[in-house]
């Protein structure tokens, strides 16, 4: 087992060494959420209390379509050859599929946090009582990382910078829907708990079928 | 600086355990790709300490045969073995750490430095980090570990996997097109890798274009013909 | 190799002098001390459509001559437009805030240069993700002179749309329109940064010519790298 754990860790590593070089989702994707965020004002009107009430729902709502970006970042992609490197030294499956997905998780992490007070500042929401929040984002990351990294595998090989994102972001609605619900629940006093435990559920639902469905997709990827 | 006449490499590694005396063995093998057969009925077998060379027209099958001597594919139909395990079977994942595969692509991470590639193939397999450098003086590539695989031109990049397959100290050794924009120098490499093998008593599959280059290199040609085996001959001289 | 330094010794001198004119200057009539922020944010926009002025020069200049000096000027110019305009919005950002009470708000000016912002943010995204430095000058130079139509548009916003924002004082239709003492110590500040910009773009281009260097060598280098380490394997060895 702690073979496995490590096999993920040097995974996980490589990746987010790569990321520190090619500066993909710091310097490109990252910039990219925060024009969307501007953007959507300038769409529907610039009416402040308007903007207060939709401005957690139009966060989360960037956070999933352009964080599912950062888990088929180019620089994250396998290419054939260096698949085969892999499999052959015997890396497990499903520690290259924990590595991935904890990088990517990490990064989304990032993702969000930059654009957290971003939101904040455009859409004028109040800040108050958004400590809890702070628990949210950490779900959402790692549930997307791990959706993201599962659709990746999916569509290994088949156009998946297009391919990946149609897969993932319905499969994401429950997410948003947990996450958006929190941040409303939180602004009206309502409770938080089910939707919380909604997200832990489904993170661990994600793992499992990460780790189990890793050595059947990557076999079936030849 | 010339490195200094380095000792012999030996250490840990996934090729403890003894290799079998027929290290491929394959049974009227076919492989299809959807409807279509790339291999046909196909029988070889490999002993242990043998180094093959793998001849025939582009399309022939060559690459796919290499890549169902590595385990990346299953056979359709017959029965293969290799290293003692079954080709159609789970057994085949556990072979894998002692077989190694130099394809046309090179399979570096572009954005890591050659020193870094080969460090995470070695924590990856379980091999000490001091290797590292070794190998990287040995195959020439010293003065340049510190650069990204990505600045590094097709040639260094392929002494770069030499390097690799030297790390992992494989029981078969499998290279495809091995030659192919090498200099004379690195060419010798080629051939110090097969030996290597060899003398460990595992084997060698070398495919190539040019059969004259790897003659030196084989103990016997055998030569593929639309997906199946044509007559084999004996190395030419 | 002694680097000249009286670029970056007249900045920062300036500088110190701006910080000191800045601070003798008397609080403003309808903003209080808050007004200060005026020296630095400014001077910080005026550079930005310096720097993505320049830029268009350096594209251009590209364009026309294929000389690479020219693509250096434009992505050395650019990354510092980059940063000075970030601290315009930045800074713009706390004044709003003391002033309007609002982090934020969907002015013209404040849009168009947020847009601006991410167009040159663009800009240097696609420099870095082309390796062959020709086809890198050749597109983003066709980039920087299609972003340069924003820096007009930015700065008449303010009048074309009405807003929230502070009308252009200086340049606009009619003249100044400020205190004598806060005229000078404007221009103080204006001098002070485009000192800096200047030293921060010949810093910026001494390195790009620098890597440009140092790339050529390494990829002659390379066969005797690769040629002159290797030694003749040994057969007799066991590796």
């Amino acid at each position: 087992m702690t073979g496995l754990w490590r096999q993920a860790w040097e995974i996980a590593r490589k990746d987010l060494r790569t990321e520190f070089r090619t500066g993909e989702v710091l310097l490109i994707t990252v910039p990219f959420g925060a024009a969307a965020l501007m953007l959507i004002p300038l769409a529907i009107g610039v009416d402040a209390p308007l903007l207060e009430r939709v401005g957690p729902g139009m966060y989360w709502s960037v956070v999933l379509l352009f964080g599912v970006l950062v888990t088929v970042r180019q620089s994250a992609a396998d290419g054939p050859a260096q698949m085969d490197v892999l499999t052959l030294l015997g890396l497990d499956p499903a520690a290259r599929f924990a590595g991935r997905a904890g990088a990517s998780a990490l990064l989304l992490l990032v993702f969000e946090a930059v654009l957290a007070p971003l939101a904040l500042a455009l859409y004028g929401s109040d800040p108050r009582g958004w400590w809890w929040v702070l628990a949210v984002l950490p779900l959402v990351a790692v549930g997307l990382g791990l959706l993201g990294t599962l659709a990746a595998a999916i569509a290994a090989g088949v156009a998946s910078t297009t391919l990946v994102p149609l897969i993932v972001v319905p499969l994401s609605v429950p997410m948003l829907l947990a996450a958006s619900q929190v941040t409303e629940g939180i602004r009206v006093g309502a409770t938080i708990f089910g939707w919380l435990l909604l997200l832990v559920v489904m993170d661990l639902l994600l793992a499992v079928a990460g780790v189990l469905s890793a050595r059947p997709l990557q076999e079936a990827a030849r | 600086m010339p490195p200094a006449t380095p000792a012999p490499f030996r250490g840990p590694g996934p090729y403890t355990r003894p290799v079998p005396a027929a290290v491929i063995d394959l049974r009227s093998v076919g492989v299809r790709l959807g409807d279509t057969p790339i291999l046909r009925d196909l029988d070889l077998r490999v002993e242990a300490g043998e180094a093959v060379g793998l001849i025939g027209a582009n399309g022939s099958g060559k690459t796919t045969l290499l890549r169902l001597l590595a385990t990346l594919l299953a056979p359709t139909d017959g029965e293969g073995a290799v290293l003692g395990a079954s080709l159609s079977s789970p057994e085949r994942f556990a072979v894998r750490p002692r077989i190694g595969l130099i394809g046309h692509t090179p399979g570096l991470y572009p954005q890591l430095t050659l020193e870094e590639n080969l460090a995470f193939v070695a924590r990856i397999a379980g091999i000490p980090g001091e290797a590292v450098g070794e190998v990287l003086d040995r195959v020439g590539l010293g003065l340049a570990r510190h650069r990204r695989a990505a600045a590094c031109s097709h040639g260094m990049q392929r002494r770069g996997e030499f390097a690799r397959v030297m790390l992992t100290r494989p029981d078969l050794l499998l290279l495809d097109e091995a030659h192919a924009g090498l200099d004379s120098q690195a060419a010798d490499l080629v051939a110090h890798l097969v030996e290597g093998v060899r003398r460990r008593g595992g084997a060698a599959v070398v495919v190539s274009h040019e059969p004259g280059r790897i003659a030196p290199l084989v103990g016997r040609f055998v030569e593929l013909q639309a997906g199946a085996v044509a007559d084999p001959g004996t190395a030419a001289s | 190799m002694r680097r000249k330094v009286w670029l970056d010794a007249a900045a920062g001198a300036l500088l110190v002098a701006t910080l000191a004119a800045a601070l003798a200057v008397p609080p403003e009539r309808t903003m209080g001390d808050l007004a200060r922020l005026m020296f630095v944010h400014v001077p910080a926009a005026w550079l930005a459509y310096l720097a993505f002025g320049v830029t268009l020069v350096g594209s251009a200049g590209y364009l026309a001559t294929r000389r690479m000096k020219w693509d250096r000027l434009a992505a050395g110019s650019a990354e510092v437009g980059v940063c000075f305009n970030g601290l315009t919005i930045a800074l713009g950002m706390i004044w709003g805030k003391s002033t309007w009470g609002v982090w934020w708000t969907w002015d013209a000016r404040l849009v168009l240069t947020a847009i601006m912002f991410f167009v040159y943010l663009g800009y240097l995204g696609l420099r870095r993700g082309i390796a062959d430095p020709v086809a890198r000058a050749r597109r983003s130079a066709w980039l920087g002179v299609l972003g340069a139509v924003q820096i007009p548009i930015v700065h008449f916003s303010v009048v074309w749309w009405r807003g929230l924002h502070q009308p252009p004082s200086v340049i606009r239709p009619g003249g100044v329109q400020m205190d004598d003492e806060f005229r000078i110590a404007l221009a103080v500040a204006v001098l002070a940064f485009t000192a800096v910009y200047a030293a921060l773009l010949r810093r910026h281009m001494e390195n790009a010519r620098a890597e440009e260097a140092l790339a050529a060598r390494l990829a002659s280098e390379e066969v005797e790298v690769a040629g002159a380490a290797i030694t003749a394997p040994r057969y007799g060895e066991v590796d």
